[in-house]
């Protein structure tokens, strides 16, 4: 759940710019060392190709290890030059040139150049790729270093999917490729990346070497192994027993664990998905929902941040917004109040004085946790209902299928910026959309077709602002996600990357004790 | 004889259609793998693109088609969530899983056999109940609880084991422990009716009547015959094991079937889910006609009345 | 060495009270008893709301320990709920999903378990093909696809596990009404020109009554346990309904952290309602049925 947003480019802040050179003191030496990562997620082979990546962040867990893009997002820049020197727009945006590194080299021996760009490019068909290919006219290489983007037509957003919400500026070996062919590729993966591929064994571990011929740094750490580790609680107590040095996602109290354990740390990083509950009722006069009182006094009804304390250690970020705050066009509002006495007025001013039974509470099974603690919120006001986890599939699916009712508490990770979220959540006809007012439909409409930047921001603004006003949802939070860091790593490369929250990068990472 | 095998081939394979039927729509109405492989609220075009990638826009009959067609050349097709052969996966997750299995086995007919001796020579004496309640406790703790109390004791505070994984000797140790302990009651309690049956039997007594000593009674002649059902037993539980393995798997990150079909389920993987569960199945029906053909070979009546 | 069967299976009826009887497990008999008395009285016995807490006093420790108090005896959870209201609205609950998922077991494995044996043929082939197909669908695997289906509610559980745990009935059964078929009464009722269906209630049934209920004492424990994986799984009980089963997958986290009394308090009713029902059944099958083995 990263975003790799293109659109408020962070100054490099003064500590960055200090890590970084502290971290770059190391490429002297060779590389040396183990590092073991616990992985919460069985690893997939589809993951190895950047042209099948699809539109979740777990892939880029491996990409940044074992490939390269032409840009992408590094510590204190989400659109830093990689593979590429530089890359021009041309003044009408019909054209991006790009120049690319020269010396690099893949994990084969052989050399990157333009022509492997263009294929990479072409080859890819994860997320996005029909936008890209219905967009892109043509790629023309000048020489082996030098090629040009050319668009059928100007499109502002291309850069955030070249070279953020998709693979398709990740690049692979063309010959390599030809060679092998996808299956082959994807048992025996090259890249551009600072760590080569060893071994992996599905449902297992990923191994993987360094690459001295990487072309940013010689990676501190020789081997990077993946440990594939279902049940958190048994991360947790590899970590303690330093069978891995890094954890993914370690939840509740078990992070509580980590702060407790001498030589352990705990690693928050916010992803950009925010959390929210939805009333699909409101459209529906007869529904208590329909009256926005009743939904304004569930969002005062919920206490957000004890709530953040106890299930993330104050690490998420509390939101009264469904966009996440790093996307493009976002308006900022402060974080919503918990005042259960105006919650209780709200609802008694809308004739529910002694509460109401307000029905079901949906959640997707993994995160009912957040729903036991609502629930009692709710109940607190005097808003009594009745928890319904589904498991993830059956909850996705209910949910798109319009067939969930009282209030649904769901959550969105997917790229984009505000329109395309708003496309899903809110206007007529999204996905997940229930029900619609006119008056967001319109100035929907009206920034789809808005050419000017300026104005349609201001539109889309307006648009989260009746979003906001009409209480459609009560946003909870932007998820912490929390890892363990063991006690033989010094740099664990979390948090390095803005909304990014695996480690990364890795040739940046080191151990204790060797540098 | 031809025609009841004739017969009983058929059967089966008709079970085997049933099964692929049931299983190919039973995934299908519970959720959709796309919406899974993606973050909610992605582009419509990309869920599209997924959909059409995966062959999810063909209509379900030629699903269905498309799925027996390739079941008959052997191939069970590609898995959504790794995009890799269900074969492939299936054959690199079997020796885990047999594995486990065949350790778990040994360990819970380890516990299973003496215990289940014991009550059955000291009948309601001490070690007849602690025995049969040492046994009882494996099958009335959740396997997922004494999993983690294990790790807890074994690999966190006393430091002696790995936590989970799979590779050596010590990592087989608690998964195979947390499982064969969950089936050790079942065999305890065979072998003690199973030998408590042979002790009352005839040739027993005989055997005492000449003057042999007991531990010879029942530890060779006793237990030999007393055996067999629970040999039988333990290859039934075998099968069965390699199937409920899911929560031992879980806790330990242990790479079997029992996860694979799990995380198939899960992400609705349609290819993993038919696979495990097509390939399950043939292996049961397989076991099944060899033993009635077996049983019919032996005792003539069976095919006259069928 | 042939081994002498008894001609009637009357060996079963006894005159004197059960209670009398050599062996009488009074232990487990009790703590049952026990389980089902809180069960029943559980509103009144509970201190708290099971369902209410606050994140305000969670993970609070037994009242011994320091830190609890005799508020909350037991500790309270995650949620800052009340552990001991919790364990007795528990009962209830394991008592109602246990009891009525082995009864949804055993009526459906005995009605196909008797049609299949008796009647043989055809629709002894269809039944014994299912159970076939149904070994091939692990327990946990197909309750999982139905909690997808139906959604999960205490309901839902209850029928997920008849449906999963069904078959074990169905062949014991048959094996049972095979071996009854070739006994004199039957023959004779056959041959009095009784029909197939009145032979099957009147005679077929009640002679292997016995045989289902001890396999029920013993299904309740594996039920039990079932119940508590498929919450660790996610599919289970729904949350916050206080189930022993659910407690413990809960509480799994709590065991890393040093909060114990999540798991023990519940995994010690979940261990005595278990041995209890099963060294309960291991007695009623000496006493009814000595035939009856590889349960």
């Amino acid at each position: 759940m990263v975003s790799l947003s293109t659109t408020r480019r962070g100054v490099l802040g003064l500590s960055t710019a200090a890590m970084i050179g502290a971290t770059l003191r190391a490429t002297d030496a060779a590389p040396e060392g183990e590092l073991r990562v616990g992985v919460h997620v069985s690893l997939a082979p589809t993951w190895f190709d950047p042209a099948e990546t699809p539109g979740i962040i777990t892939p880029f867990m491996l990409l940044y290890a074992m490939h390269d893009a032409v840009i992408k997002a590094m510590p204190g820049d989400p659109m830093a030059p990689c593979l590429a020197e530089s890359c021009t727009m041309s003044p009408e945006g019909l054209s991006y040139a790009l120049s690319l590194r020269k010396g690099v080299k893949f994990h084969n021996g052989e050399e990157l150049t333009a022509e492997d760009v263009k294929f990479s490019l072409e080859r890819y068909r994860g997320a996005a790729s029909k936008s890209l290919r219905d967009r892109v006219a043509n790629v023309d290489i000048h020489d082996p270093h030098r090629l040009t983007i050319r668009l059928k037509e100007p499109w502002p957003d291309f850069l955030t999917f070249y070279a953020g919400a998709s693979g398709a500026g990740w690049i692979v070996p063309k010959k390599y490729v030809e060679q092998v062919g996808d299956e082959g590729f994807k048992k025996a993966p090259i890249g551009a990346g600072p760590y080569r591929f060893v071994s992996f064994t599905p449902g297992v571990e990923l191994v993987c070497e360094a690459f001295d011929g990487y072309w940013r740094k010689k990676p501190a750490i020789k081997r990077l192994v993946f440990k594939v580790i279902p049940d958190e609680s048994t991360r947790l107590a590899a970590l303690q027993r330093n069978e891995i040095d890094i954890a993914y996602s370690i939840r509740g109290e078990l992070a509580d664990e980590l702060l407790r354990t001498p030589g352990l740390a705990i690693k928050p990083a916010l992803g950009s998905a925010p959390y929210w509950l939805y009333f699909p009722e409101q459209w529906d006069p007869q529904s208590p929902w329909h009256d926005r009182r009743v939904r304004q006094a569930a969002s005062f009804a919920l206490d957000r941040k004890t709530m953040n304390e106890a299930l993330t250690l104050g690490h998420s970020r509390l939101t009264g917004s469904i966009f996440p705050e790093n996307f493009e066009f976002y308006w900022a509002l402060p974080p919503p109040a918990y005042d259960p006495a105006r919650a209780r007025k709200l609802l008694a001013e809308a004739g529910h004085a002694r509460g109401f039974d307000a029905g079901d509470y949906y959640c997707d099974t993994s995160y009912a946790n957040i729903g036991e603690v609502a629930l009692n919120n709710l109940r607190e006001v005097g808003i009594r209902v009745k928890l319904r986890p589904l498991e993830r599939a059956a909850f996705f699916k209910a949910y798109s299928e319009k067939k969930l009712k009282n209030i649904v508490q769901g959550a969105s990770g997917a790229f984009g910026n505000c329109a395309t979220r708003a496309e899903a959540f809110v206007a007529k006809g999204g996905t997940y959309v229930y029900g619609s007012y006119p008056d967001i439909d319109e100035l929907f409409a009206e920034q789809a077709v808005e050419m000017d930047r300026a104005k349609r921001a201001a539109t889309l603004q307006r648009l989260q602002q009746l979003v906001h006003d009409k209480a459609i949802y009560a946003p909870i939070w932007q998820l912490a996600f929390i890892s363990g860091v063991g006690p033989r790593v010094d740099q664990s490369g979390f948090g390095l990357i803005k909304g990014f929250v695996y480690t990364a990068p890795y040739e940046d990472l080191t151990l204790k004790g060797k540098a | 004889m031809k025609q009841y095998i004739a017969r009983r081939v058929g059967y089966s394979l008709l079970s085997l259609f049933l099964l692929s039927v049931t299983i190919f729509l039973f995934v299908r109405v519970t959720g959709d793998p796309v919406s899974l492989l993606v973050e909610p609220g992605a582009s419509p075009e990309d869920i599209e693109n997924i959909r059409r990638q995966l062959g999810l826009d063909q209509p379900l009959w030629e699903q269905y088609w498309h799925f027996m067609a390739s079941l008959f050349a052997g191939d069970l097709g590609q898995s959504f969530y790794y995009r890799v052969p269900v074969l492939d996966l299936y054959f690199q997750r079997l020796p885990h899983s047999l594995l486990l299995a065949a350790v778990a086995m040994a360990l819970s007919l380890l516990i299973g056999i003496p215990s289940g001796i014991l009550a059955a020579v000291r009948v309601d004496g001490f070690w007849d109940s602690a025995g049969k309640i040492f046994a009882l406790l494996g099958l009335s703790l959740p396997q997922f609880w004494v999993g983690l109390v294990l790790i807890l004791f074994f690999s966190v505070y006393l430091g002696w084991l790995p936590s989970s994984g799979s590779g050596g000797v010590l990592h087989l140790l608690m998964p195979a422990f947390t499982l064969g302990w969950y089936f050790a009651a079942a065999h305890m309690r065979l072998t003690r009716s199973s030998m408590l049956e042979v002790l009352g039997s005839e040739y027993i007594k005989l055997a005492r009547l000449k003057g042999l000593p007991e531990a010879l009674v029942i530890g060779k002649h006793a237990l030999k015959n007393a055996l067999i059902p629970v040999i039988t037993l333990a290859g039934i539980n075998l099968v069965v094991m390699i199937n409920v393995a899911v929560v031992v798997e879980t806790v330990f990150a242990w790479p079997g079937i029992g996860r694979l079909l799990y995380e198939g389920i899960t992400f609705r993987d349609f290819p993993v889910v038919q696979g495990v569960v097509i390939i399950g199945g043939a292996m049961i029906v397989m076991v099944n006609l060899l033993v009635d053909i077996l049983y019919a070979l032996i005792d003539p009546r069976i095919r006259l009345e069928s | 060495m042939a081994v002498i069967t008894p001609v009637t299976t009357d060996t079963v009826a006894s005159t004197a009270p059960f209670w009398r009887l050599k062996g009488f497990p009074v232990i487990p008999v009790s703590i049952l008893l026990l389980i089902a008395f809180v069960a029943v009285f559980a509103d009144v016995l509970a201190p708290h709301d099971p369902q209410i807490g606050s994140l305000a006093r969670r993970f609070k420790p037994p009242f011994w320990l320091e830190g609890g108090s005799l508020v909350y005896p037991l500790g309270t959870d995650h949620v800052g709920r009340d552990v001991l209201s919790r364990l007795i609205f528990g009962a209830r609950v394991s008592m109602v999903v246990g009891i009525t998922a082995v009864l949804v077991a055993g009526s459906i494995g005995t009605l196909l378990g008797i049609m299949s044996g008796y009647l043989g043929g055809w629709a002894d082939q269809v039944v014994m093909r299912i159970t076939d197909t149904w070994l091939a669908l692990p327990a946990l695997t197909f309750a999982i696809f139905l909690a997808a289906i139906v959604g999960p509610s205490e309901l839902n559980i209850i029928l997920i596990l008849g449906l999963v745990y069904w078959t074990r009935y169905a062949r014991v059964i048959r094996g049972e009404v095979l071996s009854l078929k070739q006994r004199e009464f039957v023959r004779l009722a056959v041959v009095a020109g009784c029909s197939s269906r009145l032979i099957m209630w009147r005679h077929i049934l009640p002679n292997v009554i016995n045989s289902a209920i001890v396999l029920a004492t013993l299904m309740l424990g594996v039920v039990i346990v079932t119940e508590a994986s498929l919450s660790f799984l996610g599919v289970g009980v729904p949350p916050p309904k206080p189930a022993w089963g659910l407690m413990m997958a809960d509480g799994k986290k709590g065991l890393m952290v040093g909060y114990w009394w999540l798991t023990v308090f519940p995994g010690i009713c979940i261990m005595l309602m278990v041995l209890s029902a099963n060294l309960l059944g291991d007695w009623l099958r000496v006493k009814l049925d000595p035939q009856l083995r590889q349960l």
